[in-house]
């Protein structure tokens, strides 16, 4: 092959999507990415809150979405989608036509001054149609890009040139152009990452629902709209018929899931358990009467993942109702409520009445998706994913090409972010020679020294066109600013963030000599990097700047009282004039990289993360504790998809092994850790010293071995008792011999889901019932037995569970108060289990008895987390960054975890794990330095007492005492200016760079100064 | 027949005696009198000989830990900045200590200012110390010349006063309403532990003020803090006020005015008090340093009180609890935040 | 309406209100974004963190002449920096009562979490402040004249 491209397409802005781009993109690829709508988000936009942590889902995505549109790498083709994509491997040709949006994305502000006046109301589609918006709207009040875009469908200008134009005429921008017409681009990449999503399964085709038909039956989608403070109801639980808050509601499970008959998706959608969980309790969270009576319909309750089960165990403990039941028939009953008829374990037919009934939907592949996926030559599988196997879980059918997110499976959103950057590696691997041959990077010319010069501020106060100057008198407020102390210049601009005020704003820096620069206009959280650029390329340090708020946060929301806002805005530009004259040029720190990797532990996820990085020539030093490679992966027989493990394995550490760019040590451990991101010392066990870059964590887990205690069941004193493991291990040598057994019983959940263990190990429904479905395979005569608590097969693994029942396997189900026992009769096994479905015992005599027992963390991993100043979650697990977005990033910078030490989970999981890690490691490796915080915290060691509050309250332990002065020192590698150390000392020993406690006083202080007469008004 | 303080005392010089000829400590901290009667004065015994001018009664009022740091500073060798810190173990230093000035340790040590290996504690469990000012209040201020102790009384003697007073009714605020008397550590114990005092009204003096209104409340802290001259005494004598640049003297950024008007010395007293939140043991030092009488006490017992309300920890109770300040709970109380006392109302 | 009550509603308040930078501020942001009105008595200074806040600043509002005084930052778990807003929870709850244990009105001094999302949240907590701090009058207790 000779170079390749060096970009990549990404297709869909979900966020799969905005997370492959962002790591492609932030370690030297153009990235073109694809998204059909008029915004960027994605699925997770919609949501209200997110799982387990309840964060809001909005407020954890926009500023991934924000850095995805600003990106000098990134080009964001909105309202577009693939056409065709020729070519192999290095070099793709890919057509993508991008539909008109009929507003100018450079002229557009986002005032809403157009969607005020525009005629046509339309249904709006990001509310499911619940609310309305207008014929020319912005897809979400977050939406980026932020800016509006006209629906040809519905414009009335567009259907009938010469009516309406109320738009055009409003604009203050003119961004409006009703001429805009489709453009066909030709993209020329090195690989495509698909990242396209899914859909919410429709249940109007399910009758017995009764959506469609009664108002008071929604989707789950729609009732993350509902709750959702930028949703049709503000936020404001309301239910559709009488916008009155509903009191009851019920939510009913695999509404499109684990349906073979009607719904004919035989698989779990993987979500939906936990999403029905988290919107009970948001629900009554929501609730303005405090009291909603929430009760969950379900077949099993499948909260598999890391936090769920506790976050199942505390709703109910808050009181929401779980009822095992399906739910067969919604019908009508007065004051527009339903009635729910369903058959509860026990057979009984029974009836509850509901003010709202919640559809838990499945979540299903779109049609377009199918016929794109077609056009592209894609295998998708039965369930029409996208078909990937266990050991490349997100390679697809066609080579080059790579997928993330629901497409191939249903999964939950860091699930969807790991595989996001999984593809993002494998994109990678292909495209590493090209690496920073297509990316852009902003020259600026050298810094004005400004530390010896009295401060020469300029003032620029922004019209935005009428957004502000209908409200504040900007004309009194720039006269005003000119009598400021420090202010040489103030001006007024129409649009100060437009290109042309841009490039005169450099040229008055320049030609004023202005050291220092105020913009009074929107907000600083969207443009003060637009400005700080400016400031840059007018040769002035980008930290000497500040902005004033007067639009988000005077002008639009002080429509009413001119004067006032005025006033107000003349306050908010002393204030900022007050702080800028404080502020002091900042370096823009970073720190050399050194190129190279740790990866502490050999299992499948070190090893696969080791030769991730291997093969793209960055060297990786492979730390493992015992003295062969293979880890935990040694002990499996084969995945849950019948690929056997074990040449997996030995192919995996061949590669390893002869890999000259993987040192691996055996038999080390990690003794000490010293250094941050980018210049990481280590020194092993064996007395080697290592300097890497980044270091990945994948030290694994251990099977939990019930040697006494209620979970004992005979284990280790009958023969016929064993694990899971010890059965593959069976299988794997052949010793087992299925022929000669008569009864196999499998007991679920051993030391899972239990106090002292209070989370699911995620592994062992499917991995017992893929062995039991072996056993039967071999010998059809055998009985078998399976004593569960819940099965949770979850996504496609749901087939397997089917394919048990249909081969005769029984489930028993049993609960804590009703636990198995398990007796010996003449060195026989007799088993005694609670059947509830015929509420009697039954008793079992089987000659193999095989305990499911929990995944467990390894003990040491306590050490190894504060080596690296990383964090461990309560069950003893490592804690990532983040539980949702940054699922392989420890919150130290640098130090990233894959595999069992992060939670249990099946290989395919493992492996995306580790790409992910991978490619998250290659941010840093990829660059010669890395950036870090310029705003950091300084010690003031004449003031500082050694008392180490401030070690205390810093979570990024980046204040440290030193032991040779006894006093607090900054590790501004580590420092993400937070400023907790700041306000934590007595002795105002510690500050923040330009946000130091006398720079806030000044600003405070000023913002209490009268107005002098005569002075603006 | 000796008295409990008397015996105390013998224990103590022994104690102390021992210590300096083992050579296991370089000095000890304890008390000796002054030329005042009921004052009493911090000293350091340098040798075996020097410990016989200790002495141990109900005036040892002012918390010993505050001499402390510098003490143990003066015994180690002297370095220039960015010389290695002296390699080791460092002279010790004896010191007695009572619950509130073992606790005051504790503190001192979580926050590096002292090392527990370099203290040998020798503890006492308080009985409670006498507040001169209420003797001279109920002597009419009349001139004392000597106070002679009994175990539960008070002899005064003065030119033409000679009067008997229950030693109960002239006990320190502080000592009223603590019940923590025993040193938390220690190395060795004068006489026994006497566990934790029940008492009903340890918070009376902070209810009290609680009850009043919003208005009656500023007006009662100004008039208390009224007399104050901004001499710092409360300050000097706090072991927990150690910044070597107070607030009060920072300009950069300056906090507080310097003057005696009520603003200024409100907010001198909010932040000294506030400083200490979570961190004062209600060792009584300050109120006992001032001379104008000022019970800002009174708000660090506030603070106390809250501090055990919302987190249920008290200061220097335990080397191992994190203090209050510098560490939190997921779910420490909130019903303070308007956002949630509003979503209360709602429901 | 009397004099007293006239010269009341006239009155707007200064409230200096310290919000994160993550969360709270952006929620102010939305609240103009989605054009929520309130009362123009907020004067915001943005920080990075509700963490970053200390007791000092509170007074130092006080002090300047402010009659009312906001934080607000993400809500307890949002945190951009982890664990800053747990550090300012306590803070705030020890220095609130003892506020008013010294007799400053407990409506002087107000704290919330408002995520990012919460843009009528913002306008109605800013509203609601003011109403507070209305009812209260100018504050005279800590302030310095200078």
């Amino acid at each position: 092959m000779s170079t390749p491209k060096g970009s990549v397409l990404v297709v869909g802005g979900g966020i799969a999507g905005v997370q492959a781009a962002l790591d492609l993109a932030d370690s030297g690829f153009y990235v073109h990415l694809v998204e059909k709508s008029a915004a960027i988000g994605g699925s997770m936009s919609q949501l209200d809150k997110t799982f387990p942590t309840n964060d809001c889902s909005a407020c954890i995505l926009s500023p991934k979405l924000v850095e995805c549109g600003r990106h000098l790498n990134i080009n964001l083709l909105t309202l577009s989608e693939v056409l065709s994509i020729d070519g192999e491997p290095g070099s793709f040709k890919v057509k993508v036509r991008q539909n008109p949006r009929y507003v100018d994305v450079d002229k557009c502000i986002a005032c809403g001054n157009c969607a005020e006046k525009c005629p046509k109301k339309v249904p709006n589609e990001f509310d499911l149609g619940l609310g309305t918006r207008k014929a020319i709207y912005l897809r979400y009040p977050q939406a980026v890009p932020l800016k509006y875009a006209i629906d040809p469908e519905h414009c009335i200008y567009l259907k009938k040139p010469g009516r309406c134009g109320f738009c055009e005429k409003e604009c203050p921008a003119g961004a409006i152009n009703f001429k805009d017409t489709p453009r066909e681009h030709d993209i020329e990449v090195g690989s495509v990452i698909l990242a396209l999503g899914f859909k919410p399964f429709d249940p109007s085709r399910l009758d017995f629902t009764g959506y469609g038909q009664f108002k008071n039956v929604v989707t789950s989608m729609e009732f993350e709209r509902l709750l959702s403070p930028s949703g049709p109801c503000l936020g404001h639980m309301e239910r559709p018929s009488d916008h009155q808050e509903p009191r009851k509601i019920a939510w009913l499970q695999c509404v499109g899931s684990r349906d073979i008959n009607k719904a004919c998706h035989g698989y779990c959608s993987s979500v939906c358990c936990m999403y029905a969980i988290k919107q009970a309790v948001i629900a009554r969270e929501h609730s303005e009467s405090g009291d909603v009576d929430a009760t969950i319909f379900f077949m099993d309750m499948r909260t598999h993942g890391k936090g769920f089960e506790a976050y199942y165990d505390r709703a109910r403990e808050e009181g929401i109702n779980f009822h095992r039941a399906r739910v067969h028939t919604v019908l009508p009953a007065g004051n527009d409520n339903l009635k729910l008829r369903f058959t509860g374990e026990d057979g009984k037919l029974r009836e509850d009445e509901f003010e709202l009934v919640v559809l838990s939907v499945g979540l299903e592949t779109d049609p377009q998706v199918m016929r794109l996926a077609h056009q592209l030559g894609i295998h998708l599988d039965s369930d029409s994913f996208a078909e990937t196997t266990c050991f490349q879980p997100v390679e697809t059918s066609r080579k080059g090409i790579f997928v993330c997110g629901a497409l191939a499976e249903p999964k939950d959103i860091p699930q969807s972010v790991m595989e996001a950057s999984a593809a993002a590696l494998e994109a990678e691997r292909i495209l590493y020679p090209a690496r920073w041959t297509e990316t852009r990077k902003k020259e600026f010319p050298p810094e004005r020294d400004v530390h010896a010069e009295p401060p020469r501020i300029g003032v620029f106060v922004c019209s935005c066109g009428i957004n502000i100057a209908s409200v504040v008198d900007v004309q009194a407020v720039t006269d005003y600013a000119w009598t400021l102390p420090g202010v040489v210049l103030a001006q007024n601009n129409l649009f100060t963030c437009s290109q042309d005020t841009i490039n005169q704003m450099a040229d008055i820096i320049k030609k004023e000599n202005l050291n220092r620069v105020v913009v009074a206009s929107c907000t600083p959280r969207t443009h003060e990097p637009l400005f700080q650029e400016t400031l840059r390329e007018a040769g002035i340090n980008k930290f000497l700047f500040e902005m004033a708020n007067i639009r988000d946060q005077d002008s639009w929301v002080h429509q009413n009282d001119p004067e006032a806002a005025t006033i107000k805005a003349m306050d908010l530009v002393r204030m900022a004039v007050a702080k800028v004259r404080g502020d002091d040029p900042l370096p823009y720190n970073s720190v050399t990289v050194t190129k190279s990797a740790l990866v502490i532990g050999a299992g499948v996820a070190g090893m696969t993360a080791a030769l991730s990085l291997a093969d793209q020539g960055f060297p990786v030093t492979l730390v493992e504790r015992k003295d062969r490679l293979g880890g935990h992966g040694r002990k499996f027989f084969r995945t849950w998809q019948g690929q056997e493990i074990q040449p997996y394995l030995e192919e995996l550490v061949d590669m390893v092994e002869s890999n000259e760019k993987i040192d691996v040590c055996l038999g080390s451990t990690i003794q000490e850790v010293s250094g941050s991101v980018g210049q990481f010392k280590t020194r092993l066990s064996n007395g080697k010293e290592i300097e890497h870059g980044v270091a990945i964590v994948a030290v694994g887990a251990e099977s939990y071995k019930p040697r006494e205690g209620r979970w004992n069941f005979l284990y280790g004193k009958n023969p016929a008792v064993h694990t899971l493991l010890e059965l593959d291990q069976k299988f794997i040598k052949g010793e087992i011999d299925a022929k000669n057994l008569n009864q196999a019983v499998f007991i679920h959940c051993v030391g899972s889901r239990v106090p002292e263990r209070p989370y699911c190990s995620r592994v062992c429904c499917t991995h017992a019932i893929d062995q039991a479905i072996h056993l039967k395979e071999t010998n059809p005569e055998m009985d078998i037995f399976m004593l569960y608590r819940d099965i949770r097969t979850y996504g496609k693994r749901e087939h397997l569970y089917q394919k048990a029942r249909a081969l005769g396997i029984i489930f028993i189900r049993y609960d804590l108060d009703n636990i198995p026992r398990v007796t010996e009769e003449n060195g026989r096994l007799r088993i005694e289990v609670k059947d509830p479905i015929i509420d009697a015992d039954v008793t079992l005599h089987p000659d193999l008895l095989v305990l499911a027992s929990a995944v467990r963390p390894r003990d040491d991993v306590g050490e190894l987390s504060k080596l690296f100043k990383c964090a461990m979650s309560s069950d003893g697990f490592l804690l990532e960054a983040h539980m949702k977005l940054r699922p392989v990033d420890f919150a130290t910078d640098g130090v990233y975890l894959a595999g069992l030490c992060h939670y249990p989970k099946p290989v395919e999981e493992t492996i995306a794990q580790a790409k992910a890690a991978a490619s998250r490691a290659g941010l840093v490796l990829s660059r010669d330095a890395v950036p870090a915080e310029s705003i950091t915290a300084v010690v003031n060691l004449q003031k500082c007492t050694g008392c180490s509050v401030c070690t205390k309250v810093c979570a990024y332990h980046a204040v440290n005492m030193d032991p040779n002065t006894g006093k607090a020192a900054v590790d501004t590698g580590l420092c993400k200016g937070c400023g907790a150390c700041v306000a934590g000392c007595r002795s105002d020993a510690i500050t923040l760079k330009n946000l130091g406690n006398e720079q806030i006083m000044a600003a405070v202080e000023a913002a209490m100064d009268d107005i002098q007469a005569g002075q603006g008004l | 027949m000796t008295t409990a303080n008397e015996r105390i005392t013998q224990e103590l010089r022994q104690r102390a005696r021992q210590l300096l000829e083992s050579g296991q400590v370089a000095a000890f901290v304890g008390y000796t009198s002054g030329s005042m009667p009921m004052v009493m004065q911090p000293f350091v015994a340098r040798t075996p000989e020097e410990t016989d001018r200790l002495e141990w009664n109900s005036f040892c009022v002012l918390n010993l830990a505050n001499y402390l740091p510098a003490l143990l500073k003066s015994l180690e060798p002297p370095r220039r900045p960015g010389d290695p810190p002296p390699e080791g173990p460092l002279p010790k230093v004896g010191v007695v200590a009572t619950g509130c000035w073992s606790r005051n340790m504790v503190v001192q040590i979580q926050e590096n200012q002292v090392q527990r290996e370099r203290l040998v504690i020798i503890g006492i469990s308080s009985r409670g110390m006498v507040d001169r000012k209420k003797v001279l209040g109920l002597v009419g201020h009349a001139d004392v010349t000597s106070v002679k102790e009994d175990d539960n009384s008070l002899l005064v003697k003065g030119p033409g006063l000679e009067q008997e007073i229950n030693r109960w009714d002239v006990i320190r605020d502080n000592c009223a309403c603590c019940v923590h008397p025993d040193p938390v550590i220690f190395d060795h114990m004068i006489g026994d532990l006497k566990g934790e005092r029940k008492l009903g009204e340890r918070f009376k003096q902070v209810e009290e003020i609680e009850n009043m209104s919003v208005q009656a409340r500023w007006e009662w802290f100004t008039s208390e803090i009224d007399s104050c001259i901004r001499c710092y005494a409360c300050r000097n004598a706090c072991p927990l006020c150690y910044c070597p640049t107070c607030f009060v003297d920072d300009s950069r950024p300056q906090w507080v005015g310097k003057s005696i008007e009520p603003v200024d010395t409100a907010i001198f007293h909010i932040i000294r008090a506030y400083h200490c939140a979570g961190r004062c043991t209600d060792c009584g030092s300050c109120e006992s340093a001032c001379p104008m009488g000022i019970r800002m006490r009174i708000l660090t017992k506030k603070l106390q009180k809250d501090v055990l309300e919302l987190y249920g920890t008290e200061a220097g109770m335990s080397l191992d609890t994190p203090l209050p300040l510098s560490t939190y709970k997921l779910d420490d109380p909130q019903d303070f935040v308007l956002t949630e006392s509003l979503k209360g109302e709602k429901k | 309406m009397s004099d007293i009550a006239k010269k009341q509603a006239e009155w707007q308040p200064k409230i200096i209100a310290f919000l994160c930078n993550w969360c709270s501020y952006a929620g102010a942001d939305l609240a103009g974004v989605s054009r929520y009105q309130y009362p123009p008595s907020l004067r915001i200074v943005r920080v990075p963190c509700s963490g970053r806040v200390s007791a000092n600043m509170i007074l130092d509002a006080l002090r300047s002449g402010a009659d009312g005084v906001l934080v607000s930052g993400c809500h307890p778990g949002d945190c951009h920096y982890i664990s800053g807003n747990y550090y300012a929870r306590r803070r705030f709850a020890v220095l609130k009562r003892f506020l008013e244990f010294v007799g400053i009105e407990p409506d002087r001094v107000n704290f919330s979490w408002i995520s990012a999302s919460e843009g009528e949240q913002f306008a109605e907590v800013a509203t609601e402040v003011t109403e507070r701090v209305k009812k209260l009058g100018p504050a005279r207790h800590l302030v310095k004249e200078f």
